[in-house]
């Protein structure tokens, strides 16, 4: 897999966060490159959440930096995630619930270019043809996902597993180059799962993905990569193969008497 | 209309044009006004056949939201020309009221913030237009107008940064704070806005003579003020409600709607929260200010006492009456607002209430409250939500 890794998408370095006396992350270190899928784990409360939040500007490093090299940016505002090439997706599902499921998607393209102010009040053509173009996309986007046929419906009124997807078909929608999922697992039916692993392994054609998740299941044959995170450090990063035989990381899930 | 075919309803359209153009050459006295009322028919009834198609609605939404708004500005401006200065003037400042009611419900509709101080906006507005029209006499009102919507956006800007740091019932009190200190506000600048007693326009807004000329000036009813304040006020609306309408269909509008569902999935779509809620706070100012611009040419003065506390919560009122979030809402709104006032001449006639006494001076907090009540249990999404709702279920019967 080393073969066709690409550029830098995401690098922590050295990332320290405290809440008071708390440290929910002390010196993590890593890196998520284009064509690469990376595998963030590790027990609950180890600091996944954290680190996610601090990927994406949510949560500012008290040390440390975030840089997001190929789009030249660090320490970026969660507002400027999506102009930087980044993409994310929520716990649950995290979509907006009084808009239509196409609404949820077209949001996705919030950034290209037409949608100011100016051009929204006095409806200019260029903003008119823009969110034509949208809409056309975002139509693409969930029959990519199989899903569009809940275009017209509300998030409340179609099954868990499809409003996952719809929330991928967001996420995509900004043509990102990172994309960051937070439990993509969660909630779904082993059909789901497969067709969802089977999706995300074929995102790594055009990007780089980092995904938080508990679902070993799930986790192990897809990645390229893990980091292993324990009480907010690092203990372990390689390929699943060589993670799983990891004394500290067995130590961490298993826990070990001293 | 559906199954009706394009060309049957083109067709259909040029028949009745035709008929109603004949109709008012024969009905109408003078050439002009037969000629005025013609096109005014002809103009409502090719714009409500393409209205009135869904697929022209769903391939040219822009051309069919001004056909809405140039139906209903033309339609409005033709009845008014049968209604008496009374109703007419009513008219205006409901028309006007309709234009801050399109402002806050964006404000608390889309984006989901709440403003106690959108009377004060108006105020702004108001007296915009006051000051600059004792100091330049002969500026057109649109230039007027304009600079009221302009003074209504910086005084929102000015409030609106704060307020992105507050949210939800700590907004609702920065906004009246600013209701409340509006007042003191203005004394504080006495010698612009003539302290308490406010400031008297040096002269009624009347007709430019052009378009008093076009119709012989015995027979035009627009010779008369209000029949010109009315109209100038519907056209306003009418140019208001296109924009509103552009926003609420817009990228602009949708980015609002986001932020009001779920701010943190806003953000990670590449939408800044504090520009957004500013933006909003802006929008909803100007239209407040506008609004209020047109009452003061409507009343040829401004009084401080009339952008008090009580407008501000009257305006709250009839946003939810009429339905937050609509358009059709902030039109009804206003109409009711427009027409109160001979609700309670009405009642106090037919009871024998005396008009100048205590129980005749609070009918109209009565009259709001009531009806916001019933709004809140029977209608929680105001009358435009209610009747939409009825009408679907009628036509999915």
């Amino acid at each position: 897999m080393e073969s066709n890794r690409g550029s830098s998408l995401l690098e922590l370095e050295r990332v320290s966060v405290h809440f008071g006396g708390l440290h929910a992350l002390r010196e993590v270190s890593f890196s998520v490159s284009s064509g690469e899928i990376v595998g963030l784990i590790g027990p609950n409360g180890a600091g996944k959440t954290t680190a996610f939040n601090v990927a994406c500007g949510f949560v500012r490093p008290s040390s440390g930096h975030v840089r997001y090299p190929a789009a030249g940016r660090s320490n970026v505002r969660p507002s400027d995630l999506a102009r930087a090439g980044v993409a994310r997706t929520l716990q649950g599902v995290g979509l907006f619930p009084h808009c239509t499921v196409l609404e949820n998607v077209m949001a996705g393209g919030h950034i290209r270019p037409g949608g100011d102010f100016l051009t929204s009040l006095f409806a200019l053509p260029r903003g008119v043809r823009s969110e034509r173009a949208l809409r056309e996309s975002a139509l693409t986007a969930l029959e990519r996902l199989g899903v569009a046929d809940v275009a017209h419906q509300m998030p409340s009124a179609i099954p868990y597993g499809v409003a996952k997807k719809v929330s991928v078909a967001r996420a995509l929608m900004s043509e990102p180059s990172l994309l960051l999922l937070d439990e993509p697992a969660s909630g779904l039916d082993e059909a789901e799962l497969a067709e969802f692993s089977a999706l995300i392994a074929e995102l790594r054609a055009s990007m780089g993905v980092l995904l938080v998740e508990h679902d070993m299941e799930f986790v192990m044959p897809l990645v390229d990569r893990l980091v292993v995170l324990s009480f907010g450090e690092v203990i372990a990063t390689g390929t699943a193969a060589e993670v799983r035989g990891h004394e500290a990381v067995i130590a961490a899930y298993l826990g070990v008497d001293e | 209309m559906r199954g009706v075919r394009w060309n049957q309803r083109i067709v259909a359209a040029v028949a009745l044009a035709a008929a109603a153009v004949l109709a008012s050459w024969i009905g109408v006295g003078t050439a002009r006004a037969a000629t005025g009322l013609s096109v005014a028919a002809v103009v409502a009834i090719l714009g409500a056949t393409l209205i009135s198609s869904r697929e022209f609605r769903a391939n040219h939404p822009v051309v069919a939201r001004a056909a809405i708004s140039v139906v209903a500005v033309d339609v409005s401006l033709t009845v008014t020309g049968f209604f008496s200065a009374t109703v007419n003037s009513n008219l205006a400042i409901g028309a006007a009221m309709s234009i801050v009611l399109l402002g806050l419900s964006f404000l608390t509709g889309s984006s989901g913030q709440i403003s106690i101080g959108n009377g004060a906006f108006m105020g702004v507005g108001a007296f915009t237009v006051a000051i600059w029209a004792n100091h330049h006499a002969t500026t057109p009102i649109a230039v007027v107008l304009i600079m009221s919507v302009l003074a209504g956006g910086v005084v929102g800007l000015l409030l609106g940064l704060p307020a992105t740091r507050l949210r939800g019932p700590y907004l609702a009190g920065m906004t009246l704070a600013f209701a409340v200190a509006f007042g003191a506000i203005l004394n504080l600048f006495g010698s612009w806005t003539g302290g308490d007693s406010g400031l008297q326009l040096p002269h009624a807004v009347n007709a430019p003579t052009w378009v008093v000329n076009f119709f012989t000036p015995q027979t035009s009813s627009l010779t008369t003020n209000s029949v010109w304040l009315v109209d100038v006020a519907i056209v306003t609306a009418g140019i208001a409600l296109f924009f509103m309408a552009n926003l609420f269909a817009s990228r602009t509008g949708r980015a609002m709607r986001l932020v009001r569902d779920n701010d943190v999935a806003a953000e990670l779509v590449g939408i800044s929260l504090p520009r957004a809620r500013v933006m909003a706070f802006i929008v909803s100012a100007a239209y407040a200010a506008l609004g209020g611009g047109l009452w003061t040419m409507i009343n040829n003065a401004v009084t401080p006492s009339t952008y008090g506390f009580a407008l501000s919560i009257t305006i709250l009122s009839l946003v939810v009456i009429g339905g937050i979030g609509t358009i059709p809402g902030a039109i009804i709104g206003g109409l009711i607002y427009a027409f109160s006032a001979n609700v309670i001449a009405w009642f106090t006639a037919h009871t024998g209430l005396n008009p100048q006494g205590n129980v005749a001076s609070q009918l109209n907090g009565i009259i709001f409250g009531g009806l916001l009540v019933l709004t809140i249990l029977f209608a929680p999404t105001g009358i435009a939500g209610f009747v939409r709702r009825r009408w679907l279920a009628w036509r999915s019967r």
